[in-house]
Formats: C-alpha cells, structure tokens, sequence
C-alpha cells in the first residue's frame, strides 16, 4: 500500500513542478512517461555492465531499480538540478572534467 | 635548464587550477571572468613552455648563421606561433563577456552572478 | 576544380565582412546577402575531391625515417565533406531568405554573425589541423553568442553569457589538450599525429596522451552539448531566433562530428575511448528527452531534443565500426534537416501567436494547416517513422548496436524513438488539436511564407533522403572505411 500512495503522491508532486501556472493532463502525462522513461533507460543501461563483470551487472541492477522506485517521484528532484543558473551548471561542468581527467591519467590504460 | 621549463608548467597547472576554483566560488562576475581567464592563460603559457629549449636561439634565420648549427640550437617555433591566435581569441572573448556584463549590470544594478545569472525558466514560463 | 577549396571558408568570411562594413546601403546588402546565401551550396557542390595545401607547401618526406610531414595547413575535401558542407549551405541560404523577407531593414551585424557561423563550422569540416580547428572553434562559439544575444526575446542576454562563461572552461581545456598532443607529437598536424600514434612512436599507455584524450574529450562535450552542456545548449536554442536556432543546432551537429572525426583517427586505439563516447551519448539521450518531457516552452523542448538526438549520432560514432560509424554519421545529416525544419515550423508558430507556452496554445490546426502539417511530418521523421530520413538511420543504428553485440543499447535507442514520439503527440494534441484557449488572440496574424516556403525545401530534402538513402549512404561508408 505505501507504494500505491507513493505513486499516487507522485500526480500531486508534479503539481509543485509546473507552478507557477496551470497543470494540464498533457504535463502530468508527460511528467510520468518522463518518470517511467527515466526508471527503465538508467537500469537498461545498467546491464551494459555485464561485458565487464556478470555478477556486478546483476548487483548493480537489482540496487538502482530498488532504490530508483523507492523514491520516486524522481522528475522534480531531477529537473531541480539541471535548472539554468549559472552556479549549478558551472559545479557539474568542473565536476565532469575532474572527474574525466582523474579516472583518464590514473585508471585509463586499466580498460 | 629543465628548472624552468618546470617551474613554467607549474604555475600553468596553478592557473588552471585557480581558473577552475574561481569558476565555482567567486560570486562577482567580473572577478569570475578575471579567474576564468586563467584557465585561458595557463594553457597559453603551458603551450610556450613546450617551446622552451635550454640555451637555445630565436628561430630566425639570419643571414651567414650555418643551418646546421641552427637545426640543432633553435626554439621550436610553432607554439609560438599558435599561442599568439590564441592570445586574440582570448581577448576577443573577453570583450565580448564583459560587453554582456556591462548591458546586464545596468538591467539588474548588481555584479552578484547569483542575481544576474541564476534560473529564469520559472519567471519567463508564466507570466499573466 | 581543387581551387574552390579555400573559397568555400573565404566566400562566407570575406562576404559577412563587407556585408556589416556596408550594412548602411539596405538594399545592395539585402541582394548582396541573398547572391552569397545561393553561392554557398553550389561551392561544394562545383569542387572536385582533393587536398589543398596553404601556401603551397606540399608534403616533405623524411629521407631518413621515412616519415612524410605536412608542413601546411591543409584542407581535405571528400564525399563527407562535399554532403556536410552542401548542406549547412542549403540551411544558410533558407535562414538568410527567412531573416531577410521578415525585415524591412536588415541589420549588417546579425548577417554577419550567420555568415561567419557558416564559415566557421565549413573550416573544422575541412581542415586537418587540429588547432586549426579550435581557432574556428573558438570564432564559433562568438558567432553563436552573437546570434543568440542579438535575438529580442527575453533573457538573452543572459544565456549568451552562461554560454560564453562555460565556453571559456570548455575552450581553453580543449586547447590543454592540443597542447600535450604537441608536446608528445611535434605536430598539430592530425594526419602526422595519428601516424605517429599508429607507427607506435607514441606510447598511448602513456598518461599524457590519455590525459590529452580528457582535456579535448571535455572541449568535445562543451561543442556538442553533452551532459553536463545540456541545459544550456538547450537554453541557447530556445533564446534565439527560430531560424538562428535552427542554424545554430546544425553548428552544433558539425561541430561535433568534425571533432570527433580527428578524435576518432588519433584515439581509435584506445578502448576507453569508445566506452567515454558511448557513456556521454547514452546519458545525453536519457537526459534530453527526459527533460524534453517536461517542458512547458515548446522551444525549450525541442531544444532538449535536438540535444537528446545527438546521443544517436555519438552512439554510432561509440560503436566504431564501419558499419555504425556510417549510421552515425547519417543520423548527423538527417538531424540537420528535420532539427531545422521543427526550429523553423515552431518559430513560424510563435510568429503568428505571440506565444511559447503550450499550456496557452490550442486548436492553431484550423487557422494554420499547412505549418501544422509539415510540423506533424518532421516530428514523425525525428521519432523514426518511415518513410523518413530519420526512420533510415536509426534503422542503421539498431542494427548496428545489435551486430556488435549490445543489444541493450538497440533497445534503449528504440525506446528513446518511443519517447521523442511522444514528446511529439504531447505537444500537437496541445498545440493543434485541443479546443482553444478562450483568451488566444490568433485571427489576422499569418504565418510568413518565406517560413513556409523554407519548410516545403527541408520535407523535400527530408523525403528524398528517406527514400534514397543509398545517395548518401554509400559515400559516407566509403570515407569512413577511409579514416578506420
């Protein structure tokens, strides 16, 4: 039952994402198909894992679809980070090239 | 000399570094373009230092110098040439953010980035 | 005709700087524009395939090591090139006849930035110099600040200047990597670099050159608009003019190909390489039309995606054989055009309402039929329906990731075809078929007919690619057997 309220809280979160304004059935639609789309693309990439190591695909997998369904709504948590002030997009864009650089000179020749 | 062909890719990783840390922690602009400029500077002076040769002579031939001798003892000056267009690219850049900076501190009388430049998505959406 | 080379970045360059030196005599600059605008696409079209060295400096071979140099900047012009370059020639022409029929007085500056744009993005496609490149790809940039700040919509301002602040991280981190490829290299040279790596006269174990792999890899991401640019590639999409956008989103696809083109030929040894590309697109296309999904500014939406289908072209590219690279590649074309034709066909839309947010459109299929139409047609072609373009690459695609054994990734390209398609039925039912909004003013206002006549040219183009695919595709596989 609390995953059926979850779900069903899921509807009136979305309401919070389109304010100021009105929410139309298309938006909430829209909203869910982006939730669901969401929920089963990251875990289908998930199993791309397997080339690497079987066991730590299937781990992998099992772990982000229960945590990704335990806490949906994901959508505005979501959008909530990828916003358009300057702050954010500038902390993801060093984030990334941190994170390219140092796995590239110390763990590149390892793939 | 390899010391200062050294010490001149340090402070280019030193600049780059402080480029990147004024990107994420300075809130006024233009002291955020400043730093961001860093980053452009560091790759210019990493650039000129591959370029260095201990000892070694300006790439000009001049006349009566033996071409061998020259061969051997010359700069390599391809960075140099490279680094002078990315020089003004870079300054052009810099023109044009500051021209932007200069309209936008007019509209919002403030150089807070956090102002200026934060998320406008949910004003402009719906507005009656 | 190996002379045309140089004049296809010559022409648009030299052109937008007579043009905003004589933008005062309005009407020489308008004919002046429209006879440049048709030049551009009959240039490549007109040029034989070949090689043009700057300043005639040819190729020296070392005696000794038996190593041949490119001591000049050299120009490649091949099938790839002739397609690309042909047409962002077609595109500009559409966009400059569009700018110049909607005003009356023409602004030499905004010509200018479109001009210099198109140049810009013909010089990476042709160049086999790396820093070459960046130079272009740095005079892109500008012209894409300029066309978006120039627009009159609000929070332009705004947007160019997030644009230009991360391309000032992007830039310089690009050219860092240049600078470590010369460093181990000598050259900037592409063709000599990957000959170097290839002959083994690098270690690509090494730390720098992998760590050069990071840095332009990053400069990639800022050029093509991959997480973590999304949003503000999608931001600079939906602050400009609708058909400065849809010039702007084929600089996008460009300049990204080009660049990862040179990646390709001197990193294609390395694994990580691919497993990167694959990552960045795969997150790419869940991001953008998961975002897509949300939106409430039809600009922005399709904004994310034309960002979430460039996640089609890095796939192919990631899977890196011929096979793929080709549907790559092809996806490349196909979503100039119908990417385009949507900035195009949703402008003409804000034309004639005044309006972007879908929650106040509706019912706009009786008073705008055609537009409505055509719009409907090139959403079916970016979901993949056949029998249109986007229908024939994606195919590729799917075939290709299921040749090379993932199937999860044809899986996940279906399913994001299934859900641009819904973004697509979301947004007509919305915009067109719902009853409308009591308040929407929409009697008496037309849609410009330059918009539509622009439109009718890219379905056409649309068409013909989706049921010939062969004309391109053939040439395509060819040059990429090439470069592998």
């Amino acid at each position: 039952m609390k995953l059926y309220d979850q779900i069903f809280d899921v509807v009136k979160q979305f309401k919070k994402l389109f304010s100021p304004g009105p929410v139309t059935n298309a938006d909430v639609s829209g909203s869910l198909t982006a939730e669901m789309f969401l929920i089963v693309s990251l875990i289908l990439s998930a199993i791309l894992l397997r080339h690497i190591n079987i066991l730590l695909a299937g781990i992998v997998t099992l772990i982000l679809a229960v945590v990704l369904i335990s806490s949906i709504p994901l959508i505005p948590k979501f959008k909530l980070e990828q916003e358009d002030s300057l702050e954010k997009m500038l902390f993801y864009a060093v984030l990334t090239l941190s994170i390219i650089v140092v796995f590239l000179y110390w763990g590149g020749n390892l793939v | 000399m390899a010391q200062t062909q050294l010490a001149i890719l340090l402070t280019s990783i030193a600049l780059v570094v402080i480029g990147l840390y004024s990107a994420i922690f300075i809130d006024n602009i233009i002291k955020k373009i400043i730093g961001i400029s860093f980053i452009e500077e560091g790759a210019n002076l990493f650039i000129v230092a591959i370029g260095y040769k201990a000892g070694g002579v300006v790439p000009i031939l001049m006349p009566g110098m033996d071409t061998s001798w020259f061969a051997a003892n010359a700069a390599y000056p391809l960075p140099f040439g490279l680094v002078l267009t990315s020089i003004v690219i870079g300054a052009s850049t810099l023109a044009v953010m500051l021209a932007l900076v200069m309209v936008l501190y007019r509209r919002y009388g403030t150089l807070s980035t956090k102002v200026m430049l934060a998320d406008t998505s949910k004003q402009e959406e719906y507005n009656e | 005709m190996n002379e045309l080379i140089p004049l296809m970045v010559i022409v648009p360059l030299i052109s937008a700087l007579i043009i905003s030196a004589f933008s005062k005599f309005n009407k020489v600059t308008k004919i002046f524009a429209l006879i440049v605008a048709v030049c551009l696409p009959l240039i490549p079209l007109l040029s034989n395939y070949g090689l043009h060295y700057f300043g005639g400096y040819q190729p020296i071979l070392d005696n000794v090591t038996n190593v041949v140099y490119h001591p000049a900047i050299t120009y490649s012009f091949t099938f790839l090139q002739q397609v690309f370059i042909a047409m962002i020639g077609i595109l500009t022409f559409l966009v400059v006849f569009v700018y110049l029929t909607k005003y009356r007085k023409v602004s030499g500056p905004y010509l200018f930035l479109l001009f210099l744009g198109t140049a810009a993005v013909t010089a990476m496609l042709l160049t086999d110099d790396i820093f070459h490149m960046f130079v272009f790809f740095e005079i892109l940039a500008l012209a894409q600040v300029g066309i978006v700040a120039a627009s009159s919509i609000d929070y332009s301002y705004e947007m160019a200047l997030k644009y230009m602040i991360l391309g000032s991280i992007g830039s310089p981190i690009m050219l860092l990597g240049i600078g470590f490829l010369l460093a181990i290299t000598g050259s900037v040279n592409v063709t000599d670099i990957a000959a170097a790596v290839h002959n083994g006269l690098v270690d690509i174990k090494s730390p720098v050159f992998l760590a050069s792999l990071g840095l332009i890899f990053f400069g990639w991401l800022y050029a093509s608009g991959f997480p973590p640019f999304h949003t503000i590639k999608s931001g600079i999409y939906s602050k400009a003019e609708p058909h400065g956008a849809a010039l702007l989103q084929s600089f996008t696809v460009v300049s990204m190909i080009s660049i990862v083109l040179i990646m390709i030929r001197i990193y294609s040894s390395l694994p990580i390489f691919e497993v990167f590309i694959v990552f960045f697109s795969i997150l790419a296309m869940i991001l953008g039309v998961s975002l897509a999904l949300t939106q409430t500014d039809f600009r922005r939406m399709i904004g994310f995606l034309a960002v979430g289908e460039l996640g089609f072209i890095g796939l192919g590219i990631g899977l890196g054989t011929q096979f793929a690279i080709t549907a790559g590649l092809f996806q490349a074309l196909n979503e100039i055009v119908i990417t385009a034709l949507l900035f195009i066909g949703f402008g003409a839309i804000v034309e004639a309402t005044n309006e972007v947010d879908t929650r106040k459109l509706g019912g706009l299929l009786a008073y705008h039929p055609k537009v409505s139409l055509m719009l409907l047609l090139g959403g079916l072609a970016m979901a993949g329906v056949p029998p249109f373009n986007g229908f024939q690459s994606k195919l590729m695609l799917v075939q290709a990731s299921l040749s090379c054994g993932f199937p999860e990734l044809s899986i996940l390209a279906i399913m994001v075809s299934i859900a641009t398609f819904v973004v697509f039925v979301k947004t007509f039912y919305v915009m067109f078929l719902r009853p409308k909004p009591n308040d929407l003013e929409v009697e008496g206002k037309e849609v410009p007919r330059s918009m539509v006549f622009a439109m009718g040219i890219l379905l056409i183009i649309i068409l013909a690619l989706g049921l010939f695919p062969d004309m391109v595709v053939n040439g395509i596989s060819n040059f990429v057997g090439g470069i592998l």
